[in-house]
């Protein structure tokens, strides 16, 4: 049943790819599931040196795609699902497509895991080190309250074998106050800077994400030697922290898909290179992004007005009025015909003007989209 | 001229952007030179004894898990003002859990019940874990009885509708002759059955509208102002875009 699940899903990813069907990361591994409910815990998948779970509301793209550089870094060889498709269909897919017709043979696997799907996936697979990044509101109309996920965190952590390492951040106190119901290893990262001074990557949360990696990493025995040359030459993921030019001008992209990581954003533009005159802000109501887009009025009204004092502001997206409208009760400045409901139309105006350097601060589909507009090519 | 806002537990009670609303009066009133003021009303006795000196109650939704906490504060501390503001007819607007807590009282999933205040006559009734929570966007009509209202007959630009996002398990059920604040074109509104949405009492509000209700919905934050400053008329704002945004809204699948 393996192989004849590896081969199906071969066979529909390489379909999806050819047909340009899109979302080609979750399908394969929904027709597996389908097949094989409980493929996860087949024998035939081994992860010979270990396998890194993390999950948390922002940061988890950064530090998977960091886990995985540093692995590799390190010669091993590693499955990952770097398109961020992190719900179980996805990491089932992940290891599906890396995998021959007999079996999977790693060094080491890397997954991030939706918040919300990650007890599922830990019913299936035990991770030698779990990282539990943060939790904070997110998608609420999706998801629920975040107690909700807490009360799933706490019971999975009751139930998880007492050999995994389990990293969490020292300043999440709701996520450490779960950790005491767990009777194995808990090992605690901060906000320290003194890896992310060796990365490109920039602002607080980034330090967070950069020592939670490293702290899997010696927790699976890896040496500093082993890490700090990976942190040099690590690239920000797609979307976060990403330079691209177009017609001339570079455009930066800083995820900003709730507030925290909106607010995350605020503080390294004040703090850092990001500082830059012109912005595009990108608000979108599809369904990966929760349809409510309320979470807009929780990003901190005075840091929005100091942030963004004096700067030229556009906006985009499906609710583009809404956030303009948002930025005008928090007493931001801007003019009312920068308001675009199309990407299209936002970066013509955008081409017209007199800035070589722009900041995009787009949430989840809008970041896609614009990825989308400036490369004419998705990720998902 | 001033104004006083009383916002109940913030720091509790704000389940998703409903804080931004307590910023739009703030913002509306300061753009008419009105001195608008934001007393915080947390947990503990009220500093001054009494609510005496507030003008606008303002009370958000919350996690559940808060919302216990709230309650016993508010049977302590809260309750005798907040009633007599009501009953006086003082502006208030409620969101959500904050509205459901006016009630005679709120049955949960697992058929636990917690009394409400009891201030207006209503109950709300959670139908079980397995029933689906009511969830998406929100257009309904204002009732009659605030449409004859002084400041919506001056200056309602946006008309007899207010928009918003709805996010509850809990059905809302109004006791006889009980107003609501309007009835749904599209959405669940109170209980996915009689097409009421929220309540109306003199010049109190409650609504199932969460996150920044006022924002989209100026002509609300227009009533709870000119009601704290017991007047008919405000000066006209430069509302081009709240009425673009209250447009879209409308369009948008429920």
């Amino acid at each position: 049943m393996f192989g004849l699940c590896v081969i199906i899903s071969k066979v529909a990813n390489l379909l999806i790819n050819t047909l340009k069907l899109g979302a080609g990361y979750t399908w394969p591994g929904h027709i597996a599931l389908t097949l094989y409910p409980s493929i996860l815990k087949s024998p035939r998948i081994r992860f010979t040196k270990g396998l890194i779970l993390l999950s948390g509301t922002n940061g988890k793209t950064t530090t998977s795609k960091l886990l995985a550089h540093i692995l590799n870094g390190a010669s091993f060889k590693i499955v990952s699902n770097t398109s961020g498709a992190n719900l179980k269909n996805g990491v089932v897919s992940s290891i599906l497509l890396s995998s021959s017709l007999k079996s999977l043979a790693v060094d080491y696997g890397v997954f991030e895991v939706d918040e919300f799907a990650l007890s599922e996936v830990l019913k299936d697979l035990t991770p030698n080190v779990l990282i539990l990044l943060n939790l904070s509101r997110d998608q609420l109309d999706r998801y629920g309250e975040t107690d909700i996920i807490l009360e799933k965190w706490k019971k999975s952590l009751s139930e998880l074998s007492a050999s995994t390492v389990v990293v969490v951040d020292e300043d999440q106190l709701e996520i450490r106050e779960l950790c005491r119901s767990y009777s194995g290893k808990v090992d605690y990262f901060g906000s320290d800077n003194s890896y992310l001074k060796n990365t490109a990557l920039k602002g607080m949360f980034n330090a967070r994400n950069i020592n939670a990696a490293v702290l899997a990493c010696k927790n699976l025995g890896l040496a500093e030697e082993d890490i700090l040359p990976a942190l040099k030459t690590f690239k920000p993921a797609y979307g976060r922290g990403e330079k691209i030019g177009y017609l001339g001008k570079n455009y930066h992209i800083l995820l900003a898909k709730n507030p925290a990581s909106f607010n995350y954003n605020l503080d390294a533009i004040k703090t850092s290179e990001f500082d830059f005159s012109t912005l595009l802000l990108v608000l979108n109501d599809n369904i990966p992004d929760g349809r409510d887009v309320s979470w807009i009025y929780d990003i901190d009204p005075v840091s929005l007005r100091e942030t963004f004092k004096g700067k030229n502001i556009y906006f985009a997206g499906s609710r583009s009025k809404d956030m303009a409208l948002r930025l005008k009760h928090s007493g931001v400045s801007f003019s009312e015909e920068h308001t675009f409901g199309n990407l299209k139309d936002a970066f013509a105006a955008l081409s017209k003007i007199d800035a070589d350097e722009i900041l995009v601060l787009p949430n989840y589909s809008a970041m896609l989209d614009v990825r989308d507009f400036l490369i004419g090519r998705k990720i998902l | 001229m001033k104004v006083t806002i009383g916002h109940l537990y913030p720091e509790y009670l704000n389940l998703y952007g409903d804080n931004g609303n307590v910023e739009v009066l703030v913002y509306r009133a300061s753009q008419r030179n009105i001195d608008i003021q934001v007393v915080d009303l947390s947990l503990g006795s009220v500093s001054s004894g009494t609510l005496d000196d507030i003008d606008i109650l303002f009370m958000g939704g919350g996690p559940d898990s808060c919302q216990t906490t709230v309650y016993q504060d508010f049977v302590e501390h809260k309750k005798a003002g907040l009633t007599q503001h009501i009953l006086e007819g003082k502006p208030a607007l409620f969101i959500c859990g904050a509205y459901q807590l006016l009630g005679n009282y709120y049955k949960g999933a697992d058929g636990s019940v917690l009394d409400g205040l009891g201030v207006l006559d209503f109950y709300t009734e959670h139908p079980g874990k397995d029933a689906k929570r009511c969830i998406g966007n929100v257009e309904a009509k204002l009732s009659e009885e605030l449409l004859r209202d002084g400041i919506f007959i001056q200056s309602n630009v946006f008309g007899d509708s207010i928009v918003g996002f709805e996010n509850h398990g809990g059905r809302t059920f109004l006791g006889k002759g009980v107003q609501p604040l309007g009835y749904v074109i599209k959405g669940f509104g109170n209980n996915q059955q009689d097409g009421t949405e929220g309540i109306l009492y003199k010049n109190c509000i409650g609504t199932y509208l969460h996150g920044p209700f006022l924002a989209k919905n100026p002509h609300i934050a227009d009533f709870l102002l000119a009601k704290a400053l017991k007047v008919d008329t405000l000066s006209k704002l430069d509302d081009k875009l709240e009425i673009a945004v209250h447009t879209a809204s409308k369009m948008l699948k429920q």
